[in-house]
């Protein structure tokens, strides 16, 4: 029972138009995926389909060990969802809405929803329809979060929060994550989720390209080797490097040479300038998607 | 969720409710003083114009406009059952269709509730809805008709509860319609369009019997007015057809929304 929520081979198409071509992933109980990719690449479509919003082409959604039903009221108890464009009833009020969607639940809901409402700081009483798109945001996060769901799925759901909040926001995901909450985190910035994800999924065309644990994606050996030196050319053909940029007196290779290995190959030369820098996550997320 | 389809639709309701009330309040009020021994006069000399197919398709043939209930049953009940379709339909075509159209759907979606519990809530606050304005309309005219004169009470309660005939098909044929469109920008021309489309085809199947099979093409027909006015009774066949054909389309509208895609 450790796997809460598995897509196998995932595909949808609208008509002859394709959504998403092959997305297979797994979150364990705890995880925090973060499902990272450009816009249009299939994750909306990924998590509507989920959501049973839209009706898969092929493939399996499992949520824990049974296959996904989105009209089995038992199940939708236990997940929670927060939309990437929110749309709530306009008339009423942020009281009214948080009222409306306690009815819903058996279980009493409301402490969790006041408790969540002040680390937001929402003001329930204004008129949905005159909110912010960032206090929109914070009334989908309450609504999403307040009954406890065990599988939470968020779609790009820092947009429009300003950085201290979305800083909050990240931190209430990690109480939820201590306490056994599983969460599919989409997002188009890697950086925004490298914090706080366990997991990366990378999407691209509809197809999921690479998936690592973050631990491995943040260690990853590749650096950037940036040398100046007369012998460069000489250089070039020892190292047999991935060249990103070459202004003539400075190149900056993409090395994964074993620092050792690399600097016994370098003392061969004369050397201006030898520099060694970590490849940022988001130049590595970028090169997945040139 | 009841409770709020009641609140959201309630604003349409009254309205609806209100032009209706309104158009048969101006008519009790102002028909005692149009309808003269002159004016009837020259009312029966315009008529004896008209062929007798035109006055059958208004039942002018079997009532005298010279009361306000024979008004009523004339041409009072030609608007009941217009304005009724109208509003039955264009509740059957946004009710369900709204929440995808304002895109609320995807909230609404992730709460636990069933689909099928999403078009139960709004069918019965529809059906309410549809019942509440015939019976207001119902009594309303009733008082009216008791303060102005003369009726047949068991004829006008027949007649009455006409609109629920036509109403409830029409609610659910376009309740139908609306599980295959994702916006309610089109619907009003749909819901329009078919409550026209029946009347006409009604009207037309009353003028000759070269065209009488039109009839069978008219939710209107139901609606068998002529009927309780000669016989004071409804045609329980025409009943029956009504309710199934209501029966038919709800049933319908729930497969299909199953397995709609909501786009939003």
């Amino acid at each position: 029972m450790n796997t809460v929520l598995e897509i196998k081979n995932l595909k949808k198409y609208y008509g002859n138009n394709r959504g998403i071509e092959n997305v297979s992933l797994k979150l364990n109980k705890g995880d925090i995926y973060g499902f990272i990719g450009p816009n249009g690449a299939g994750k909306s479509t990924t998590i509507r389909t989920i959501m049973g919003l839209i009706n898969k082409t092929a493939g399996n959604i499992y949520f824990y060990d049974k296959e996904l039903n989105s009209d089995d009221i038992t199940i939708k108890e236990k997940i929670g969802y927060l939309p990437s464009e929110i749309n709530l009833y306009d008339d009423m009020t942020v009281k009214e809405i948080l009222d409306y969607h306690e009815s819903f639940y058996k279980k009493n809901i409301n402490k969790k929803r006041k408790e969540l409402s002040k680390l937001l700081k929402l003001d329930e009483n204004k008129k949905i329809e005159d909110l912010s798109l960032g206090n929109l945001k914070k009334v989908g996060i309450v609504l999403a979060m307040m009954h406890e769901p065990e599988l939470l799925i968020l779609d790009e759901p820092t947009s429009g929060l300003d950085p201290i909040m979305q800083n909050i926001f990240h931190n209430i995901l990690l109480k939820e994550k201590e306490k056994g909450t599983t969460i599919l985190y989409s997002s188009h910035v890697l950086s925004e989720v490298s914090s706080i994800c366990d997991k990366i999924g990378f999407i691209k065309d509809g197809v999921i390209i690479k998936e690592d644990l973050m631990e491995n994606i943040s260690k990853n050996n590749y650096t950037y080797l940036i040398i100046s030196s007369k012998d460069i050319d000489d250089i070039k053909n020892d190292l047999k490097l991935k060249i990103k940029s070459d202004n003539g007196s400075e190149v900056v290779f993409i090395n994964d040479i074993e620092i050792n290995v690399l600097i016994k190959k370098l003392s061969k030369y004369k050397i201006d300038k030898l520099l060694i820098e970590n490849i940022p996550l988001e130049d590595l997320f970028n090169n997945y998607y040139k | 969720m009841i409770k709020r389809e009641f609140k959201v639709n309630i604003k349409s309701f009254i309205i609806w409710t209100s032009i209706l009330i309104g158009m048969f309040l101006i008519v009790f009020l102002i028909y005692p003083y149009i309808i003269t021994d002159e004016t009837m006069t020259s009312l029966d000399e315009m008529m004896k114009i008209f062929p007798e197919e035109v006055l059958k398709a208004f039942n002018m043939d079997i009532a005298s406009i010279s009361t306000a209930y024979g008004w009523l049953k004339t041409e009072g009940f030609m608007f009941v059952l217009i304005i009724i379709g109208i509003y039955s339909s264009i509740l059957g075509s946004n009710i369900v269709l709204k929440e995808e159209s304002d895109k609320t759907i995807e909230y609404l979606h992730s709460l636990p509730v069933k689909r099928s519990q999403i078009m139960t809530s709004k069918i019965i606050v529809a059906v309410i809805y549809i019942f509440a304005i015939t019976l207001i309309l119902g009594i309303f005219n009733y008082v009216a008709l008791l303060l102005s004169g003369d009726f047949e009470h068991t004829q006008y309660i027949l007649l009455s509860i006409t609109p629920l005939f036509i109403g409830l098909p029409l609610f659910a044929i376009n309740l139908f319609i609306s599980t295959f469109l994702h916006k309610t920008r089109k619907t009003i021309g749909i819901s329009l369009g078919l409550v026209f489309l029946f009347y006409i085809l009604n009207v037309l199947s009353e003028l000759s019997t070269k065209v009488e099979f039109l009839k069978y093409f008219s939710i209107y027909t139901l609606a068998d007015t002529r009927n309780i006015i000669t016989n004071t009774k409804l045609n329980l066949t025409f009943v029956i057809i009504s309710l199934s054909i209501t029966l038919i389309f709800i049933i319908l509208s729930y497969v299909r929304y199953k397995k709609k895609e909501l786009i939003g």
